[in-house]
């Protein structure tokens, strides 16, 4: 296996709270994502999983460890790391479609005509032709995500990180963008870590998926290889169901032990 | 379209009626109820307007006090919103200027008038300082509040899309705290009205505060009541006037819709 995009070794996350005492969210986490994969890390409410999506984005620092992003220590937000947010609380409603997709190329100095024939190719290319000059607030929850992944991938980021970007939307909406996450990742080739508590978005999207423990102290469980071809990634497919079973077999103790601990 | 132009009319036709409203209970209480000469009818007062109206003395105190006003507004806002913005971004600036916000908002514009006057003396400078200092306190809570309010994940995500944090604070916290800052103006205006007329009545030789001053002095109800008139609509006016002004100006960043 050629050196990991992203690379956890031994990450601790400690919380510190005055009131309730400190709260350890992840000890000796381990984890290595490969460049070109659609990794998803799949757990139980609680478990963690945003706070490790947030310290590869570079918003949390860890408590201890290494984590290392191609080969490189992780200092900070940057333009290498794109983020879909789970809400639509991330995007600038004064502006319209248009100027927040062409935001990161704005703040990198590119001129206006060359940001405007970019945003227009990648709003495009998630379908939000002919919608440049609305304003979020205008916009549908997946026309808003669409925006969102249109901004990202604008910037030509290392990696896409997605906080559970389509929880918020309708089941058929949440179908669709599935696919065509599918599409983009297959046509640009980026590196995605994917965040999701749904078993069923797990299989039907990633190359690979690992299962976290439940909160607190959690890490990686086991990770599963998904080895399914684009026509067997179908709720009604055999070897879709196969994995799904497996997926949940690993999942389904932490779940009960998750609501223990919540109730 | 159809129905936004019923919408218009609608609204506007209720703002007529309701005014008419006032004027015809008024005319009512004035003749019917009370009938006395201290409580004079519409009539008498839009009689009497127009009469101060022609010899020029109205609209030369509307002027006067409309211009400290103005003044005052404007400079309150200039040094308000800088501040408002220091304060919303930075928790040391914050730490070292909250005293001073939460110490003085307690303190009226009013109670500072004997102040203003001894400090100031009688004239402009005396109103402008007291409409700067009614104004400055809430442009700047409302501008730190609309910095503090912006979503944390506006912020992350122009960080990851590679904005330097002089960047963030231009493209992001600015923007999203404009609404903050034009509710803040609003609410400013009020204040100004307010101050300037107790500012005149006690102290000034000039104003609308000083018209109704002068007015009792010499009995002179007829006059108060046209002040009192003219002070519900300029503030009604004005307040349009800047929220049309919002609408029309500020577009997305517009706090009315």
């Amino acid at each position: 296996m050629p050196a990991p995009l992203v690379r956890f070794a031994g990450v601790n996350k400690v919380y510190r709270s005055l009131q309730s005492g400190d709260y350890v969210a992840l000890r000796d986490f381990d984890l290595d994502i490969a460049a070109g994969e659609l990794f998803c890390l799949l757990g139980t409410s609680g478990c963690g999983k945003t706070t490790v999506l947030n310290m590869v984005a570079g918003f949390e620092v860890a408590s201890g460890g290494i984590i290392e992003i191609a080969g490189r220590a992780v200092n900070g937000p940057g333009a290498d790391r794109g983020v879909v947010f789970q809400g639509d609380d991330s995007l600038y409603p004064w502006l319209t479609a248009l100027g927040n997709v062409e935001f990161g190329l704005k703040m990198r100095g590119v001129p206006r005509r060359d940001r405007d024939t970019q945003a227009r190719r990648f709003l495009e290319l998630v379908g939000l032709h002919g919608q440049e000059a609305k304003h979020p607030p205008e916009l549908s929850g997946g026309m808003k995500q669409r925006i969102q992944i249109a901004r990202v991938l604008v910037n030509e980021p290392d990696i896409l990180l997605m906080d559970e970007p389509f929880a918020a939307l309708d089941a058929q909406t949440r179908a669709v963008m599935q696919q065509e996450l599918v599409k983009i990742w297959a046509a640009t080739g980026k590196t995605v870590l994917f965040i999701t508590h749904d078993i069923d978005e797990a299989v039907t999207l990633a190359t690979r998926i690992g299962v976290m423990q439940a909160g607190p102290a959690s890490r990686i469980k086991g990770i599963i290889d998904v080895d399914l071809g684009p026509d067997e990634r179908d709720r009604t497919n055999d070897r879709f169901v196969a994995v799904y079973r497996q997926v949940h077999a690993m999942i389904h103790d932490e779940v009960a032990i998750a609501m223990r601990r919540s109730a | 379209m159809r129905s936004s132009w019923r919408e218009r009319a609608a609204q506007i036709g209720g703002y007529i009626l309701g005014f008419a409203s006032l004027f015809v209970i008024w005319h009512i209480a004035a003749t019917y109820l009370v009938g006395s000469v201290l409580f004079p009818p519409p009539t008498r007062v839009v009689l009497k307007a127009i009469e101060l109206a022609r010899s020029g003395v109205l609209g030369e105190q509307i002027l006067v006090s409309m211009r400290r006003i103005l003044t005052g507004f404007a400079c309150g806002s200039l040094i308000g919103i800088p501040v408002g913005l220091a304060i919303g971004s930075f928790a040391t600036v914050r730490r070292l200027l909250e005293p001073y916000t939460e110490f003085f908002r307690f303190i009226p514009a009013t109670a500072m008038i004997t102040v203003a006057v001894i400090w100031f003396g009688i004239g402009e400078g005396s109103k402008i300082f007291l409409i700067i200092y009614t104004t400055v306190f809430i442009v700047i809570l409302n501008t730190a509040a609309g910095v503090g309010a912006v979503t944390p994940n506006k912020i992350r995500a122009a960080r990851s899309l590679g904005a330097s944090r002089a960047q963030v604070f231009l493209y992001v916290a600015l923007p999203a705290s404009v609404p903050y800052i034009l509710t803040g103006m609003r609410l400013a205006m009020g204040n100004s009205f307010v101050t300037i007329i107790a500012a005149e009545l006690i102290a000034a030789n000039a104003g609308l505060g000083k018209m109704i001053w002068d007015a009792r002095l010499y009995m002179l109800v007829d006059q108060i009541f046209v002040a009192l008139l003219v002070l519900g609509g300029l503030g009604f006016t004005t307040d349009r006037l800047f929220r049309w002004a919002i609408y029309t100006f500020a577009g997305r960043y517009s706090p009315v819709t």
